[in-house]
């Protein structure tokens, strides 16, 4: 692999953190047995399915391709996987179906990191912010009230918004990266922004109120014929349960769920064991 | 533009602080012409301290930025990060933290899988 593509690789792994699109790169890490891929060799494979570099050989690289595109659209998302490959083609990413002698790939997908959008810049819309940023999230705060929707309040925000929900909302790309969280002052916001997010299908949408209220709300949009199954998929009511009482409280059961929807958690007690 | 957001992004979540931060200095080392060694956690088995994917960049006088796992097993990749330094040859280390070693109290009790490679030089 020439110096100048392992440079214009690590650019667009830069580049791809940095907020542009996600890619996904694999590695040689193992030669195999016989030794047909040279470690170190590196594959990218963009967003739009072009690619730079090469593992030399063709078998090989339509397996990274391949396991890319489904890296790019799982979820939760696969950061990092490892693909055996053999030379005729065969590949897998579960080891006990390798084979001695197989190759080793090591891919890797870079994004962004994933979007807090926050509808509604009151105690709750805080504490979110705050906790958010720390937990590595790029935030983005809306809301309709000056007040509540200003850099002073939202110093850890990457975007503060100020402006009607509805137009700041269709403004945004809500992609699977979005977690999106409606938390505004009143359930009439709550049920615009919900309309607003609800058609974008964003990695996560949630809305915060009582069973009964937001049971209400979903109604209205399912009587509007609003897609049932993208309705039926929106956290509501919000969070684990944790028994959470204070805003920082219900902030730390809503990121609670998100991470662990990200991450494929359970919710369950780590203590609970395996039952 | 891409510099003030990559910037914003240090101030973030320690996962990206460490990746957006690793790739600058790769960049910054190359237009320099310093060598740097990236340690990738390819692989985990069991009980790790860090997950697939965590890196770790080392510089040519030992010293280095992010982790693959503290004191569980960086000692060995460190090893052999030095190694490649010195050869350029990538690396595939395994490190076995299922095994106590003397005097050690490590909790770690998996297997790692680290990919050594030079990528400046």
């Amino acid at each position: 692999m020439d110096v100048d593509t392992q440079i214009a690789i690590a650019e667009e792994i830069e580049a791809a953190l940095a907020g542009g699109p996600a890619l996904a790169v694999a590695t040689v890490t193992g030669s195999g047995d016989p030794p047909w891929l040279e470690p170190g060799d590196k594959l990218l494979v963009r967003a739009d399915g072009s690619r730079l570099g090469g593992l030399g050989h063709d078998a090989a690289d339509a397996s990274a391709v391949g396991v890319a595109d489904e890296m790019r659209t799982a979820f939760p998302r696969i950061a990092v996987e490892t693909l055996y490959v053999a030379a005729d083609g065969r590949s897998t990413t579960r080891r006990h179906e390798s084979r001695l002698g197989d190759a080793e790939l090591m891919i890797q997908l870079w994004e962004s990191p994933a979007r807090l959008i926050i509808v509604g810049g009151g105690h709750v819309g805080l504490a979110l912010a705050t906790f958010g940023e720390q937990l590595g999230f790029a935030v983005t705060v809306i809301d309709d009230r000056e007040d509540f929707a200003n850099r002073e309040r939202f110093p850890m925000a990457e975007h503060v918004l100020f402006g009607e929900i509805d137009e700041q909302l269709d403004s945004l790309v809500l992609d699977q990266t979005a977690y999106v969280i409606l938390v505004s002052r009143g359930h009439r916001q709550d049920e615009i922004a919900l309309r607003h997010a609800v058609v974008q299908n964003p990695g996560y949408l949630g809305m915060i109120g009582s069973q009964r209220r937001t049971a209400t709300v979903l109604q209205h949009l399912t009587d509007e014929g609003f897609d049932p199954d993208a309705l039926a998929a929106v956290s509501t009511p919000i969070g684990l349960d944790i028994g959470a009482e204070t805003p920082e409280e219900i902030a730390v059961s809503i990121l609670a769920e998100i991470v662990m929807l990200r991450r494929g958690g359970t919710g369950r007690r780590m203590s609970a064991g395996d039952r | 533009m891409v510099a003030a957001i990559a910037q914003r992004a240090v101030n973030r979540g320690k996962a990206t602080i460490l990746s957006t931060e690793i790739f600058r200095e790769i960049r910054e080392a190359r237009s320099e012409g310093e060598p740097r060694v990236l340690a990738t956690v390819a692989r985990t088995r069991g009980s790790t301290p860090r997950k697939a994917g965590a890196t770790m960049l080392l510089r040519p006088d030992g010293t280095f930025q992010g982790t693959i796992g503290g004191g569980c097993g960086e000692a060995e990749v460190w090893q052999d990060a030095m190694d490649t330094m010195a050869d350029g040859m990538p690396r595939l280390t395994v490190v076995d933290l299922t095994e106590p070693v003397d005097g050690d109290d490590k909790i770690c009790g998996g297997i790692m899988e680290v990919f050594v490679e030079r990528v400046a030089q």
